[in-house]
């Protein structure tokens, strides 16, 4: 009784983050359990495949006992979880590196890509859906229901192709699609990991206008292609409550329509954060094909190079870091969510 | 079926998806006499020539005509796309069904392995299943197969957990039938209508997918003829300005995937007039 009056005192948004972090723990186990399997799921003995075909017989049999390949199923993945949590996924074949400390270095270019890329995408997805709500049946609208429709079958590596035939071998005013930076400039100083920011902070004007320019092409690629949903789902949510009798009634009383336009987007905030969260799943996805293109040199890169070289530690790494990194996401989402809408009882 | 054929005759853009669908079936059954050259033989003397008259489409880095490749792969990536999406309707279904009218530890069990596997990023996870899998054609579908059931699955699910109690479930438990007489024969069809919807909706997402994991390597191999795969023959080439390569096999992936689209919105039409697209 008393431990339920002190989580009724708890302020609300503290109420939402402890109640749902909680929920991230068994989801944390599944990943694991299924990243665990899905080495697992090769033919063949796993220590033979983590280490490569130039693998000695003592280096077999020494990771044979490092991951208790002679043990039960369970104690295995038991083992397994030991390991992650000692911050060891394994050695990648490809680099002779420690697959965390590839992936760490990886991780900045990839969350800066997707960063933009998402910020661009709620831009141009909100902004055209509320546009085309607003003044339903002008140009605008009619673009709009061409590009919903064609944004969701265009593949994401086509346009980034096209993107580069046209803006950079045509036209030629987009950076080379090699790299995040220009190779004649230093890269910034690591402090955030993002080019952008860290040039800003040491200064450094050429670094950022390289950075910059070396992000357009893949940032539009994937907002081009991803903003199309966002704007479906916002035009659908936010069409609903631009009808519905409260704007009816501020419109009645003369309320300003930049208001109106402001108060409905407010009230069609949580599925559109709720969206927004399955985009960051999905720009990851695409950012494994829009890396390979732009020789980007972050995680989705390195994913694929795993894939391509059957480097399953380093596989096994990014599909268990990209897993946890969605769930964190999706946690962040959910949390917004409820403190988005007030009548969500925790 | 009549009531089907009239709905679509009356939108547009269901005619539109149609006559592509039609394209496509010609493209597939019709594929030796269409293509003027042999899809998957390399002649080094006619590497990369721009489209003309010989060949429409250009050719690319092998001397390979791309027009008969792109007419070709249409029966690939459909065929992967199709029997992906069959099987992952034909098993969905079953459990859909199993798990919406029994409630347990194993149902909720079912369910959470549903939520694992949907919230992996979809081509993440693809990726790394057929890497591990094999890269054969087969093994893309049945990769892209346990990536769909889950939508399958929870789509009959949630029908089912609203017709289960209704009255004439009821009735029918009354005059005897057993658990699978009610499943198979009472709820399956009435709940089968958002699912046959998401069908060719989930066909569409298929192609895309194939497409993506032929294009990073980890899906059909060369020579076979596949789009995705054609589109990466040609991405080291866009950047010199050779645009026939990549061009026409992403053309034929938009074409394809609109078409599934737009029969996917035909089709939630007829299932649900109330529901109209906005069109």
């Amino acid at each position: 009784m008393s431990l339920t009056k002190f989580w009724k005192g708890v302020p609300r948004p503290l109420r939402i983050v402890t109640a749902r972090s909680f929920v991230i723990v068994p989801q944390m186990f599944g990943v694991m359990l299924v990243t665990f399997l899905l080495i697992r799921l090769l033919p063949g003995d796993p220590a033979l495949l983590l280490l490569g075909n130039m693998a000695t017989p003592e280096a077999i049999a020494s990771l044979r006992e490092r991951l208790g390949l002679n043990l039960g199923i369970w104690q295995q993945f038991l083992h397994y979880v030991t390991n992650i949590f000692h911050g060891d996924l394994g050695i990648s074949i490809f680099t002779s590196n420690p697959v965390l400390v590839d992936l760490i270095d990886r991780a900045p270019a990839t969350l800066e890509l997707i960063t933009y890329a998402m910020i661009l995408t709620v831009i141009i997805g909100v902004t055209l859906a509320v546009i085309s709500v607003v003044k339903a049946g002008g140009a605008l609208d009619y673009g709009t229901r061409i590009y919903g429709l064609a944004a969701g079958a265009i593949p994401d590596f086509w346009v980034a192709l096209l993107l580069i035939y046209f803006l950079f071998y045509v036209a030629g005013i987009a950076a080379p699609p090699f790299g995040r930076i220009d190779a004649f400039v230093t890269p910034p100083p690591q402090v955030t990991g993002f080019y952008t920011i860290d040039s800003l902070i040491a200064g450094d004007w050429a670094a950022f206008q390289s950075s910059v320019g070396r992000l357009t092409l893949p940032v539009l690629t994937l907002a081009i292609v991803n903003a199309g949903a966002l704007m479906k789902m916002t035009q659908s949510t936010f069409a609903g409550v631009y009808r519905s009798d409260f704007i009816r009634h501020m419109r009645a009383s003369g309320v300003p329509e930049n208001v109106i336009v402001r108060s409905a987007l407010r009230n069609s905030l949580p599925p559109i954060i709720t969206l927004v969260g399955f985009l960051f799943g999905f720009l990851l996805g695409a950012a494994v094909l829009v890396e390979t293109i732009f020789a980007w040199g972050g995680l989705g890169q390195y994913a694929v190079q795993s894939v391509i070289n059957s480097d399953y530690p380093a596989l096994q790494g990014f599909v268990l870091v990209a897993a946890a990194f969605i769930l964190v996401v999706y946690l962040v989402v959910d949390i917004l969510y409820e403190l988005a809408d007030p009548r969500i009882q925790v | 079926m009549n009531g089907i054929l009239n709905s679509i005759l009356r939108s547009p853009r269901a005619v539109f998806g149609l006559t592509l669908l039609l394209l496509q079936i010609v493209a597939i059954i019709f594929a030796p006499y269409l293509a003027p050259y042999s899809p998957v033989e390399a002649d080094p003397l006619s590497s990369l020539f721009p489209p003309s008259a010989a060949h429409w489409f250009g050719t690319d880095v092998s001397g390979m005509d791309i027009y008969s490749r792109v007419i070709f792969a249409t029966r690939i990536n459909l065929l992967i796309s199709v029997s992906a999406v069959a099987l992952a309707f034909v098993l969905g279904v079953p459990i859909g069904l199993l798990i919406g009218f029994y409630r347990g530890p194993v149902t909720s069990f079912v369910m959470r392995i549903f939520d694992f596997i949907q919230s992996f990023p979809v081509f993440v996870l693809g990726m790394a299943l057929v890497s591990v899998m094999g890269q054969e054609i087969w093994n893309v579908a049945i990769v892209l197969a346990i990536l769909f059931l889950p939508v399958f699955a929870r789509l009959i699910r949630a029908e089912t957990l609203s017709l289960r109690d209704r009255p004439f479930i009821a009735a029918a438990r009354c005059s005897g039938a057993g658990d699978m007489s009610l499943m198979f024969r009472h709820i399956m069809p009435n709940a089968l209508a958002p699912a046959i919807v998401q069908i060719s909706i989930s066909i569409g997402m298929a192609i895309l997918l194939t497409a993506g994991l032929s294009f990073i390597g980890a899906g059909v191999r060369m020579p076979t003829p596949e789009w995705g795969l054609m589109v990466a023959t040609g991405a080291q080439q866009m950047i010199l300005g050779v645009w026939w390569v990549s061009l026409f096999p992403g053309l034929a992936i938009v074409v394809s995937v609109l078409c599934f689209a737009l029969l996917g919105d035909a089709a939630k039409d007829w299932a649900d007039p109330t529901l109209k697209v906005r069109q």
